[in-house]
């Protein structure tokens, strides 16, 4: 049996490429099926995202005919040339399909080092696959571990710690001034792009009232309503300034459209209560002065960033400690799996023996004719608690040494040794 | 973090245990409440400032801080427990009995959370100025909201401000009824003038944050940098010995 990943990601190729091979949602079942029928008694996941496609899979192949098989396939369901992709492609096999599952699922290959989505979609593939009947005992283990693996990185490393991301930065920062969302006032200044995102995360992180200013009196009473906020004129925004504990502004104003003395007068009708400015406008609507003032804490975009910045720092620094983690757990999981080349033997070292036994059995039953149903099924339990002793130490024995040794010289002697029949 | 605060809250707690061990045997041993040495009195904060730390910041959010202060109270606790003077010096005649309860035990109440509060507003400077250079370590991410710390300040202010202030109210009134046993300039011994003033400096710490007149790090400064030169002018008094009240007499 091999296993093997081969896929293509934002590590590897342009999103020209993986848009040809991005497998629609309601297609993944279809060609799970389409898989199985080319590769029979195989086990297949399909792993389709914005930033990767890839395909795992455990067959009776050799490695790289396992791994043609699903490069064809690739170029048959997306009907586009392997030439195309197989550039851009990697392909793994065993232990390093194993380790690449794992640094996958553990969120240490993705765009974000430590983001929790990619975690959600492997568990929703392998579920599809599982639900279409298309995964096998080695892949159902193989993503069980993923799971067991990708928890551990996260719980045990600072791998997911920090906000990466500029309004969850915001988040952050205004979580660590205020204690409680839920009595604040956000006002939000204009109505650029970003300045709406950071609002609706920190809506809906709690945050208790919306003051909408725009100058279009429109504009700013169709924001209020989506947001059950008030809407407040251009005019009346350094008069409604006080009633802010957060204000993210992002107009498009070529000055800017607020100073330090606008906050300072602020914050003496709020008894200097803190104020967190978010200033996302590009030219900047603050003056960077406002930051001077005991008690305003400002942050523009490069500010937001530099925060941003030093988490995914952080979170790059966690890797090698990561990397240990998925190391262990691919060691683990290949030495269950070479355990596993030596379960036929098993069986077949256990049925050999057992078969003596029978004969065995019935001749001395034969020879006792006096012996009660009771006796004799005792006797008959006595010669299966002999047999069972017998193999136990060789069976735990096998498993280990196929792990250590190389499993074929080592399954061939066993053979010969209790005179089983070579495997095909 | 959850371990350390764990850890942390343990030691002090311990160390605390064990000084209010060694202090019980010796009230017990001498027969009265062993307060009359410096020794004796840092004791007492300690095991009254671990007690007030842990009171405030029990709640989930705020536990982290714990990790900040408990270690060190533990280790003085500990080298205190280990190092407790085995003397004492005679007591006066007009603090034993109950007196000695009330008038001594609301005022080490009262430094026990001003020691809280300097701590908290070491916290607060911390994590203001963090946010302000705009690059947060990931201790800040640990510490409580500034809000919080900023409530938790004026709330240790709020209640040590009014105990202080009547502790030295009895005080007062004490010395004044046996102003011939202190003398006739006892209002002049360096202790109850350094009492007026940290009564004075708190009385301004909590009126100019009632009335919004200061907050945040600026408040967190004064009452930082406040503490720290009381706390060094209480200890340079004691350390030289010129509390004297002209009570103070001969060690037992």
């Amino acid at each position: 049996m091999t296993l093997a990943a081969v896929g293509l990601s934002h590590h590897s190729c342009p999103i020209e490429i993986r848009e040809k091979l991005l497998f629609a949602e309601k297609s993944l079942p279809q060609a799970l099926t389409r898989f199985q029928k080319r590769v029979p008694d195989s086990g297949v996941v399909i792993l389709s995202t914005c930033n990767r496609v890839e395909v795992y899979a455990n067959a009776a192949l050799g490695p790289d005919e396992l791994q043609a098989e699903i490069r064809s396939f690739l170029a048959e369901w997306h009907n586009t040339p392997e030439a195309v992709f197989t550039p851009h492609l990697y392909q793994h096999a065993d232990k390093q399909a194993i380790g690449h599952l794992f640094r996958v699922a553990s969120s240490l290959d993705s765009l974000v080092v430590g983001e929790g989505q990619i975690l959600g979609q492997v568990h929703d593939a392998f579920l599809l696959s599982q639900t279409e009947q298309a995964t096998d005992k080695i892949i159902s283990a193989l993503f069980q571990k993923a799971f067991t693996v990708a928890k551990n990185v996260r719980t045990k490393t600072n791998i997911s710690a920090g906000k990466v991301s500029i309004s969850s930065v915001a988040v952050d920062l205004a979580v660590s001034i205020f204690t409680d969302l839920a009595d604040k006032t956000v006002m939000v200044i204009g109505s650029g792009e970003m300045g709406e995102l950071t609002l609706k995360s920190l809506v809906s992180h709690g945050v208790g009232q919306v003051l909408v200013v725009n100058r279009s009196p429109e504009r700013a009473k169709e924001v209020a309503a989506e947001y059950r906020g008030e809407p407040v004129l251009f005019e009346g925004l350094k008069a409604n300034l006080h009633r802010a504990d957060i204000v993210i502004s992002s107009t498009a104003a070529p000055d800017f459209i607020l100073d330090a003395s606008d906050f300072q007068h602020a914050l003496k009708s709020r008894a200097k209560r803190p104020m967190f400015a978010i200033d996302i406008a590009m030219p900047r609507d603050i003056d960077p002065a406002a930051n001077e003032l005991d008690n305003v804490y400002l942050y523009d975009v490069d500010g937001l960033q530099e925060v941003a910045n030093a988490n995914l720092e952080a979170r790059r620094a966690e890797v090698a400690r990561c990397m240990e983690i998925v190391e262990d757990g691919v060691e683990q999981f290949h030495h269950w799996m070479q355990g596993l080349v030596a379960e036929p033997t098993i069986v077949s070292m256990s049925q050999e023996l057992n078969s003596i036994r029978e004969r065995e059995l019935q001749k001395t039953l034969s020879a006792l004719p006096d012996l009660t149903e009771k006796q004799a099924e005792e006797v008959a339990y006595l010669s299966r608690r002999i047999v069972n002793a017998i193999l136990q130490r060789p069976m735990s024995q096998l498993k280990h040494e196929v792990t250590h040794h190389d499993p074929h010289a080592v399954l061939h002697l066993v053979k010969r040794l209790f005179g089983l029949k070579e495997s095909p | 973090m959850i371990i350390a605060t764990g850890l942390s809250r343990r030691l002090s707690v311990g160390g605390a245990l064990l000084l209010a061990l060694v202090f019980a045997l010796r009230w017990v041993h001498w027969g009265r409440l062993p307060l009359t040495t410096l020794m004796d009195v840092l004791d007492l904060i300690v095991v009254l400032s671990t007690i007030v730390m842990l009171a405030v910041y029990r709640d989930e959010s705020a536990q982290a801080l714990q990790c900040f202060f408990a270690p060190p109270l533990a280790l003085l606790a500990a080298i205190s427990g280990c190092v407790a003077p085995g003397y004492l010096y005679a007591e006066p005649r007009s603090l034993q009995g109950v007196y000695l309860a009330v008038h001594v035990g609301l005022a080490f109440l009262a430094y026990s959370m001003f020691l809280a509060a300097s701590l908290t507003s070491a916290g607060y400077i911390f994590k203001a100025q963090q946010l302000k250079s705009r690059r947060p370590t990931r201790l800040f991410s640990q510490l409580p909201a500034l809000e919080q710390l900023d409530q938790k300040l004026f709330f240790l202010i709020r209640t040590g401000y009014p105990m202080f202030a009547i502790t030295l109210f009895i005080g007062l009134l004490w010395a004044w009824h046996e102003r011939d046993l202190l003398g006739p300039r006892w209002w002049l011994s360096p202790k109850i003038f350094l009492s007026f003033i940290m009564a004075g400096f708190y009385s301004v710490s909590f009126h100019t944050r009632r009335f919004g007149l200061l907050r945040g790090r600026q408040l967190a400064y004064l009452v930082f940098v406040g503490f720290s030169v009381l706390l060094a002018a209480f200890l340079a008094l004691g350390l030289f010995d010129v509390i004297n009240y002209n009570f103070w007499g001969s060690a037992q």
